[in-house]
């Protein structure tokens, strides 16, 4: 049977390093010939991978955006694609970077111009989750009951993302990373901030130009790695840790397993540390990992990636494919960071015009700003059985309370979880054959995400890209 | 055995059950002893008994599974019928019987997500489960009442289409000789001819084939939805009627009748285990009698488990449009998408 072919772009920029890769998707109608059809990715390769460059940086607070962009076409080119061939994938910068005073200028930019439909984004948790998918732990978890940490540990940031079945359960971010001290000439060079602050408490702390082989650094390594241990046991509730960036674990099971991903993680399944040539403390802080007693008691996993997970996961994971029953209005897409609103309906729902009313007012509460109506998309999680009448009397809601508002720049967007799109957006057009409308379904989100819907594909189908900053958790 | 009896003594057995297994006790179980010579079933009464239920479970050997009377010391019951039926009424409210939700690990659940399969259900030495054994009987049953089933004069009504009927005279004609379900009656042809709209683009027939059920719970909403996506698609659809115990290749008569461009085809399935409420939709480009089976198209699977109704019938519009479009169906079709 026919399959159709899309090649996909993720480039991670992190707080040492960047990395790119190019992959391609094999889409595929899966459902039988008697079905309706159902589009799915068949088949994931990666046609080329960067070598892993250090983030180049103008100053201590700019990225250094010409040299990453060309760092980018070159990559292209070695991987013979044109950018404009790209149509989906995430470029995502993450760690320390993500702090920089250009960093949301650098990614639009090159999200703009690197591709026709490459995602800008940000954020730790969502960095936990990729980094995660790209280290092949979230399919690992789908095969055990187990429920499993994935550690990803770059530069400057280590990203905890804990999953069972397949799901994602918690997310946590700490400041522990390899660059966090690093040394020159046998000294060191610098210290980031959160350590610093750790250190505070002691009487004696580290300061630049002490000696590298100070006992104080490895000190400092025992703590960071003491911290990571007590998140991953669930014994840390001190929500002012200096090194904790953001919140707290909020996962409730306790964690069996554990995998370490990112580049200090290269540095622990690979017995020599060789591709990793930085003088920082890196190789010391993936030693302490592999001794720490309190790391002990978790079962150990290894990751089908280490230092490209996260860049893997941007590349091949973020993409979803739409289902094949839907109805889009081709012009009005791509679409690039909806923010997601989710209207509640179950099978007690009878007032569909009151339900609709108070989300898209609550919607436009959340989302515009100073009267400036911006387009959200209007999401249905679980609609209960509905037959026509329902449909009807949900379409008229809709059209009601978003149809006086919407233009070309603002399309009524509709995201179903179950299979409804069709019949709703069909609806939708039947009552109002003017109105723009994106209808597209068997995509899962929450109220909190931002998606982005792509071109339309010869086969009929949409790429979603969720950007996911909550998860699924029951 | 009657079937009241029958009915009866389940009832009571799940009571049982229901019992024991909320106070998690063990328990021997002890199959109520029939002798035919005589009596049906003989019941004993277990009050004198209960003290040494929970202490000695193995000594239960005389408890029945089911009890008749509350009180009174150990007694034989009349076997006869009209008597037994007395206490019972008595002594046990009734209510709709409900089995208590098993609780199902983490993993199970999880697998369960991905498949309406029987899984995870557990068994009892190298059986099912009562709970488990009488779904499925249920299920099976649920079919051979989709197959025997009709279709209701109100439904007919609501969708306002009119009734035809084929060869067949019942339905074990029906089951028996597929042929016959393929033409038309006589009579039926007439009638088609004289209130049908003649060449039509679309012409929409509707039969409850071997589910009767399957029309009765989706094919308003497929009809529905599919008449407003051709009306979406400014296609123009025929004088829909509804034909009684009619087989798939029934359009190729009814193609040839009516000279119909595209016929839609929405019939009963086969019912199976997971759900006897499944409906498929045939579609074919200018059926005629003689129409090879690689000409015809099928959507099935359509049901609230399955593929929605509702979005069935949407998709079906821009089926029928591809298939105007390349003025042909099934494996041509294929052929000429490229």
């Amino acid at each position: 049977m026919k399959t159709e072919k899309i090649f996909s772009a993720g480039i991670d920029i992190g707080t040492s390093t960047t990395k790119m890769v190019v992959s391609s998707f094999l889409l595929k109608n899966v459902a039988g010939v008697t079905h309706v059809p159902r589009i799915e990715i068949i088949e994931k390769t990666v046609l080329h991978q960067s070598p892993i460059i250090k983030t180049p940086f103008i100053n201590k607070d700019m990225i250094d955006m010409k040299k990453i962009e060309e760092f980018i076409f070159q990559q292209y080119q070695l991987a013979q694609i044109a950018p404009t061939d790209i149509s989906t994938g995430a470029i995502i910068i993450t760690g320390e970077s993500a702090t920089k005073e250009n960093a949301s200028e650098v990614v639009h930019t090159i999200a703009d111009g690197a591709g026709h439909f490459l995602v800008a984004t940000a954020g730790p948790d969502l960095e936990a989750i990729i980094a995660a998918k790209g280290a092949g732990t979230l399919q690992q978890s789908k095969n055990s009951a187990k429920v499993i940490a994935n550690i990803d540990i770059g530069g400057g940031t280590a990203n905890m993302a804990v999953m069972q079945f397949g799901e994602v359960i918690g997310t946590c971010t700490l400041h522990v990373g390899g660059r966090l001290i690093e040394f020159k000439d046998g000294k060191i060079q610098s210290i980031s901030p959160p350590l610093m602050r750790l250190m505070e408490k002691w009487s004696n702390p580290l300061a630049v130009g002490d000696a590298a082989e100070d006992v104080r650094v490895s000190q400092c390594i025992e703590e960071m790695v003491r911290t990571l241990a007590m998140i991953l046991h669930g014994q840390c509730t001190d929500e002012e840790h200096p090194l904790l960036l953001g919140h707290l674990p909020n996962w409730h099971k306790p964690v069996d397993a554990i995998v370490f991903s990112g580049g200090v993680a290269s540095c622990i399944y690979e017995n020599e540390c060789t591709q990793r040539q930085y003088d920082d403390i890196g190789e010391k802080l993936a030693k302490m990992l592999v001794q720490h007693e309190q790391l002990q008691s978790f079962l150990w996993l290894r990751p089908e990636e280490t230092a490209r997970a996260t860049v893997t996961g941007a590349g091949t994971q973020t993409t979803e494919i739409s289902g094949a029953t839907i109805q889009v209005d081709a012009e009005v897409l791509p679409l690039k960071n909806v923010p997601v609103f989710n209207c509640h309906m179950d099978a007690t729902t009878t007032d569909y015009n009151i339900t609709v009313k108070t989300a898209v007012e609550r919607a436009d509460d959340l989302f515009s700003i100073q009267n400036h109506r911006s387009p959200f998309a209007l999401y249905f999680n679980e609609l209960p059985y509905l037959s026509f009448r329902d449909v009807h009397a949900l379409c008229e809601a809709i059209l009601q309370h978003l149809a006086t508002r919407c233009s070309k720049d603002i399309p009524i967007i509709i995201v179903i979880q179950s299979d409804y799109a069709k019949i709703i957006g069909q609806t939708i057009q039947a009552i109002n054959p003017t109105v723009p409308i994106i209808c597209i379904d068997q995509i899962k989100v929450e109220t909190g995400d931002y998606i982005d819907i792509g071109e339309v594909l010869p086969s009929g189908v949409v790429p979603v890209v969720v950007k996911t900053l909550a998860f699924h958790s029951k | 055995m009657n079937d009241q009896l029958v009915s009866m003594i389940t009832q009571l057995v799940m009571e049982k059950m229901e019992k024991n297994t909320g106070s998690q006790t063990p328990e021997a179980v002890v199959t109520p002893i029939e002798q035919p010579a005589e009596t049906l079933i003989k019941f004993f009464d277990t009050t004198a008994n209960r003290s040494t239920e929970i202490t000695e479970p193995m000594s239960t050997s005389q408890e029945s599974l089911i009890k008749l009377y509350q009180q009174g010391v150990p007694q034989q019951v009349n076997p006869a019928p009209a008597t037994f039926e007395q206490p019972f009424n008595v002594a046990v409210t009734i209510k709709p019987f409900q089995f208590e939700a098993t609780p199902l690990t983490e993993s199970v659940q999880a697998a369960k997500k991905h498949t309406p399969a029987r899984i995870g259900v557990g068994r009892a030495g190298t059986r099912p489960k009562t709970k488990t054994w009488l779904k499925f009987r249920l299920d099976h049953a649920a079919a051979v009442d989709a197959v025997y089933g009709e279709v209701s004069e109100d439904l007919l009504q609501k969708l306002n289409v009119f009734q035809v009927t084929t060869k067949v005279t019942d339905k074990e004609e029906y089951i028996t000789r597929p042929d016959l379900g393929r033409r038309l009656s006589d009579e039926s042809k007439a009638l088609i001819q004289q209130k049908c709209k003649q060449q039509p683009k679309v012409q929409i027939i509707i039969s409850n084939g071997l589910s009767a059920s399957a029309i009765e719970e989706n094919v308003q909403d497929v009809y529905l939805a599919l008449q407003q996506s051709l009306s979406n698609l400014n296609i123009d659809i025929g004088t829909t009627f509804y034909i009684d115990k009619g087989r798939v290749a029934l359009m190729d008569e009814i193609g040839e009748l009516l000279q119909a461009e595209v016929i839609v085809y929405l019939i009963g399935e086969r019912p199976g285990l997971v759900s006897a409420e499944s409906m498929s939709a045939y579609l074919c480009y200018k059926p005629k009698i003689g129409t090879v089976e690689a000409e015809r198209m099928v959507i099935s699977n359509i049901h609230k488990g399955g593929i929605p109704p509702l979005e069935a019938g949407a998709y079906l519009g821009t089926v029928v449009q591809k298939i105007l479009h390349y003025q042909a169906s099934g494996v041509d079709l294929v052929a000429k998408e490229g």
